[in-house]
Parts: structure tokens; sequence; C-alpha cells
């Protein structure tokens, strides 16, 4: 039933992985005979050290924040009332929002000339929250979009299993506190990592919010790779190939810890 | 007009049919080039007929959207061709394109025209990503001056007939005369200007083409001149030429916008900064934006454009057919519209989009002059001839990579 699905996943994430780590070997070149080489690896390795960390601490960030917001943005929802239904709302008017419309809303909201330093009469004295030092816009869209997904898929997982052991454990008189520690986080730490793993592999991979509202340097590898993808240098294609193949390489570290961290929690099966 | 089109149609029919001619003959002894030819320009008319042309063409310029949209789009339709303009963020993307589909061995392509120039054309020849020789085969290409040094040669890279010229630019830089009361009259005097004014400068990241163009700028700047920089790229001239321009550069970083610790990442950034106030000064490519910029309001209307004493370099634009298109006689038969006395004086308006002609205004006739002349001028932009007054030839287009890549390392990643 499956083998349709399979097929067509696998012809274009093997087949996607197989040319571009080819050509990050040198044996797709746009010029000159093909050869088997580390060149286009070795051509980078001064700017993939400071490539991977970026990219890594952004993604990190970026995950951390969004669930923390949608976790608790999740209880609020669960909790019912109006106030539940309100960020319910906006949750789900969220997610469809493209990630490149969500950066440049905040590039307008946020940037030096941005509507906020506008209204708040800031003049010189904006952080600089848009391609500053601390990549906060970057950090800031990818938390803002991906905590609606965490709070929309952590309610799902609330609403359908957590309610009765809560109920029940709040009937033996567990308080707010005790109730969220050992009942409300422990249900939702699967669906939790699940996400913060699709989050972390996604902000890891995508460049378009960090390109919007970032810094020419450092780089995180995907601008990295694009920029490079993009150079008019004819020997530039097979670095920016390999930059790929490195950011690849990492999502698939981070996937496999998340899959062996889950493996050990009991609540998995 | 047309008397003397249909005069050079027929000594163009003439001419292609000597040259198929010799070819017929030389291809006994070598093999058939694998490009479509066509034996004269009336067959390429009639090829062109009921084909679609796809220009693939930088989109950030509305002015250029629109003459393409209102005025070339409709003027092909009457020869029966079909043009579509595809917008894209950078040329590279198209060029991109072009050498995927190389890879992959398509004969029919997405890309039939481009417009291009410089690095992205010299590497594209590299790589046999153009079509070659069809221009001469242009009737409107004997209106332009054969030996103007920028329709033969850009960026260094020969044209040899692999791209029919379009419109001429001139590197501008243009600054807000409310706040600059002491405009500074040389490029060193520019970037004094900048330290003694921290956070009021700063210009675009390259491999922003703008950037990039401000980068060889300043090269000839601290060289002396253009006259003391080759053309020609050569590792020997970068090693001692460079470090005087990157140290000046990295002395210069902390008075600008943000200390110098980031840039804008591209022209479009540094425009909003400019519109929105925080720096005094910009600089584009093409000068003609800034006629409508200011007169909507976007850019301050006390904007001026500041004329160095030592000039700004130069260079032509061209359209360029890929070896994969598949619709090669109407993506001529455009190139050569493209280039007709009507469309060039069309583009040259400043309310439609202020592009230069490149074509050679004495080998039009009075009517076709008059058309020119008729144009209106611009309050903010000054006239071709004072703007490329001591115009500076572009480098080769080897210089630009080196350059980019040299102001990443030393200047962007040294902070």
């Amino acid at each position: 039933m499956a083998a349709p699905a399979i097929l067509i996943t696998a012809f274009v994430v093997i087949g996607g992985m197989a040319t571009a780590l080819a050509q990050s070997l040198g044996l797709f070149p746009l010029v000159g005979p093909p050869s088997l080489t580390v060149a286009a690896y070795a051509a980078q390795a001064s700017d993939l050290p400071v490539g991977i960390g970026l990219s890594l601490a952004i993604a990190a960030a970026s995950t951390v924040v969004a669930c923390l917001v949608g976790f608790t943005a999740a209880l609020v929802i669960v909790q019912g009332r109006w106030c539940g239904k309100l960020v319910a709302a906006l949750g789900t008017l969220t997610v469809p929002v493209p990630h490149i419309v969500g950066a440049a809303s905040v590039s307008l909201l946020l940037a030096d000339s941005g509507l906020l330093a506008r209204l708040f009469n800031a003049g010189g004295s904006w952080p600089e929250l848009v391609g500053g030092p601390w990549w906060i816009g970057v950090v800031a869209e990818y938390g803002w979009k991906e905590s609606a997904f965490v709070a929309l898929v952590v309610t799902g997982t609330l609403a359908t299993r957590a309610v009765s052991y809560d109920e029940t454990a709040a009937l033996l008189g567990a308080g707010r506190l005790s109730r969220l520690r050992h009942v409300l986080l422990p249900l939702s730490l699967p669906t939790l990592t699940v996400s913060a793993t699709i989050i972390f592999v996604y902000s890891l991979g995508s460049y378009e919010v960090a390109w919007l509202l970032g810094r020419a340097y450092p780089e995180p590898l995907p601008v990295m790779a694009l920029r490079l993808f993009n150079a008019a240098t004819l020997t530039a294609r097979p670095e920016a190939a390999a930059v790929a193949i490195v950011t690849t390489l990492l999502s698939f570290g981070a996937v496999a810890a998340a899959l062996a961290y889950l493996r050990r929690s009991t609540l998995w099966r | 007009m047309r008397r003397f089109g249909i005069r050079r149609i027929r000594f163009g029919t003439f001419i292609a049919g000597a040259a198929a001619a010799l070819l017929v003959l030389s291809a006994c002894s070598a093999p058939a080039p694998a490009q479509q030819s066509f034996a004269s320009w009336d067959q390429v008319v009639v090829d062109a007929k009921g084909q679609t042309v796809r220009l693939w063409m930088y989109g950030g310029d509305e002015q250029g959207n629109a003459y393409v949209d209102k005025d070339l789009i409709p003027a092909a339709a009457t020869l029966g061709v079909t043009l579509q303009r595809v917008p894209v963020a950078d040329t590279r993307d198209a060029l991109n394109r072009v050498l995927t589909e190389i890879q992959a061995g398509t004969r029919d392509g997405t890309v039939d025209l481009v417009w291009v120039n410089g690095d992205n054309f010299g590497t594209g020849k590299q790589a046999g990503a153009w079509s070659c020789g069809w221009t001469s085969q242009l009737p409107n290409m004997l209106l332009t001056n054969s030996s103007d040094p920028l329709l033969g040669n850009d960026f260094g890279t020969p044209v040899q007939g692999c791209e029919a010229p379009w419109s001429k630019a001139q590197f501008t830089i243009a600054y807000n005369s409310a706040t600059v009361t002491d405009p500074p009259h040389t490029l060193a005097g520019l970037l004094d200007w900048a330290q003694q004014h921290p956070g009021r400068f700063t210009y675009p990241a390259p491999p922003d083409f703008t950037g990039s163009v401000f980068i060889r700028e300043g090269l000839d700047s601290v060289s002396g001149g253009d006259k003391n920089v080759p053309l020609r790229f050569d590792q020997k001239a970068f090693d001692r030429l460079t470090p005087a321009l990157y140290s000046r550069l990295k002395e210069l970083a902390p008075s600008l916008w943000r200390q110098g610790k980031t840039y804008p990442k591209t022209s479009a950034e540094l425009n909003t900064l400019y519109a929105g106030g925080q720096v005094d000064f910009t600089m584009t490519y093409g000068p003609a934006e800034l006629t409508k910029l200011v007169a909507d309001g976007t850019y301050p209307a006390a904007t001026k454009v500041l004329t160095l004493n030592e000039g700004t370099v130069g260079n032509a634009s061209f359209l360029a057919i890929p070896s994969t298109s598949g619709h090669k006689a109407a993506a001529m038969t455009v190139a050569n519209l493209a280039l007709s006395p009507e469309q060039q004086a069309a583009k040259a308006d400043p309310r439609v989009w202020g592009q230069y002609t490149v074509l050679d205004t004495a080998r039009l006739d009075p009517a076709q002059r008059a058309l020119f002349e008729q144009l209106p001028q611009s309050a903010v932009v000054p006239s071709y001839d004072v703007l490329s007054r001591n115009a500076n030839p572009e480098l080769s287009a080897a210089w630009v990579p080196a350059l980019d890549d040299a102001w990443r390392r030393l200047v962007l990643a040294g902070r």
C-alpha cells in the first residue's frame, strides 16, 4: 500500500541527494572533465565551521522559542474559554502564512526604519533586530510561525489523551503546577519532540528568512549554498552542492538523535 | 525608415546567402555547427511567426517591466511573435537555468532571451550557454556604431555576435542635497566625507551587482585613476593594486552605517535605507529610476546626482539567446525589434524607462533622430552626455569575482 508514496519520495530524496553529492565531488562540472575530488569541500573549509555553528544556533534558538511559546499556547487553548478560542484562532491563522511573507512582515515591523521604530520615534536608538549581530529577527520569525504549529499539534495530543488523566489527577488533589509537571508535560513530550525536530530541521535548511532578515556575514549554511550556487564563477556550483550536503548531514543527525530519544521514551508506543 | 530597412534587408540577404554558401562549402571539411542558423533575415521573420519568446529579465525595475509589457510585447505581437516577460530576482537565476538545461541536454529550453551583461555573459559564454554569430543578421545592427568599444566588448569579454546591444548605462551616485551641504567631487572625497560623517554612508555588499561596481570604482580611485588599472585581469596587477583598496575600505568601515559591521545585502536594501533617511547617499547603475522615485516621493525631493571629476564606469547591456532556446528565429526578431529607433526612443523616455540608447544617432535619418530629440529632460538626472563624461571602461569580467571574494574575506569577515 505504501509503495507508491515510498517510490515517489525515494525518487526525489535519493535522486536529488545523489545528484548533489556527485556534483559536490566534482563529477558534474560545468566545464572541464569530471574527476573525483573533495576540492569543493576544501575550498569552503574556512567558512564552513562558522556557517555550521551559526545555522545550528539559529535552529536551536528558534526551536526553543517555538516550543516554549507553542506549548504555553496549547495549555491556554486546552483549558477552553474565550481566551483559548482566541489563541486557537490566531494559531490557525498563522499556520498558512508562507515564511517569506512572514519574513517580509517582520522586516516591515522590526527593522530600523520599520513600523515599530517609527511608532516609538526611536530614531537612532532602535536596537538592531533585523540584520543585527544576534539574528533576533530571524529567530523571532521562526519562533512566531512555528509556535503556532507546535500549539496546534500539542493541542491535538492534549485534547485526545491528556484531559481524562488531568481530571483524574485534579480529583486526587493535584495542584496546577504538579499536574503540569506530572501529567501534561510527560504526555505532550513525544509530540513536542517530534514537532521540535521538524522545526529544527526546517529552520536549519531553509534560506529565505535568514536571507531577508539576516546580515551579510557570517552566513547560515543555506544562504551560503544559495550564494555559491548563484555565483558567476563556474567552479562555485560544486561548492554550493558541498554546503548543501553538509546541511543535509546535519539534518539527518538531528533526526537520528530525536528518533533515538523517542525510542527510549516509554510513552512513544 | 521603411525604405532604408528594405534596402538593408536585401543587402543582408545577399551577405547571409554568401555566408550560407560558404558554410555549405566548409561543411565538407568541418562538422556542421549544432546551432540553428538562417539563410536570410526574411527567413528569420517567416520562421518567427507564431513562436513564443520568453524574455528572462531582472524584475526589480518597475519601469523596465512596464516598458516591456506596454511597448515591446504589443510591438512583437504585430510581428506575430508572442513575447512573455519572465521576471527574475537576479540575472544569475536565468543563467543558472540555462546552465542546468545544458547539463540536462535540453534542446527546447524555457529561456529564449536574456537581458544580460558582464560576468553573467562572460560565464555563460565560457560554458557555451549562448547562441553566437547571429547579431550580424539583425538589420537594425547597422544603426549602431560597430567600433563602439562598449558594444564590442562586454566587461572585457568579446561579444562576437553572442548578444545584441539593448541599452547603455552609467554608474551613478545620488545624494540628498538637503543633508549633504558639502558634496564631494571625487570618489576619494566621497570616502573622506563618509569618514567625517559616521553612519551616513554605506554600500551594498558584493557580490551584489551595484556594490561590486562600487568596489571597482574604489579600485580605480585608490590606484590613481582608471588608466593605472589594466582592463584584463592578471594576478600580478591584482596583488599590486588591491591592498591599497582593501586597506582604505577597512579604514573606512567603522564610519559606515552600523559601524561597517554589516552591509546592505542588495542595492534594494541600500535604496530603502536612503529612502528612509538612514544614509545620505545611494548608488545605481540605472540612473533613470531616480526621476520617478523623486517624483513619487520615495526619495527625498532634494536628491541630486553626484558628478565625479574622474567620471564613473559605464557599460552596455544586451539581449542574449541561450543555446538551449528552441525559438531562435523569434528571439532574433525581438532583439531586432528592441534595437529599432522607435523602441529605443520609447525606452529612452524618462517617463517610460529612461534607458540610454545604443544606437548611433549619426546613422539615423532625420525623422528617426527627431524621436530622440523630442525626449523630455529629467530634473534630477543630467543627460547621458553629461553623465558619461570621462566615462571609465568596465574591468574585464575576471576581475569581478576576484575583487568580490577578496572583499568578503578581508573587509566583511575581517571585522
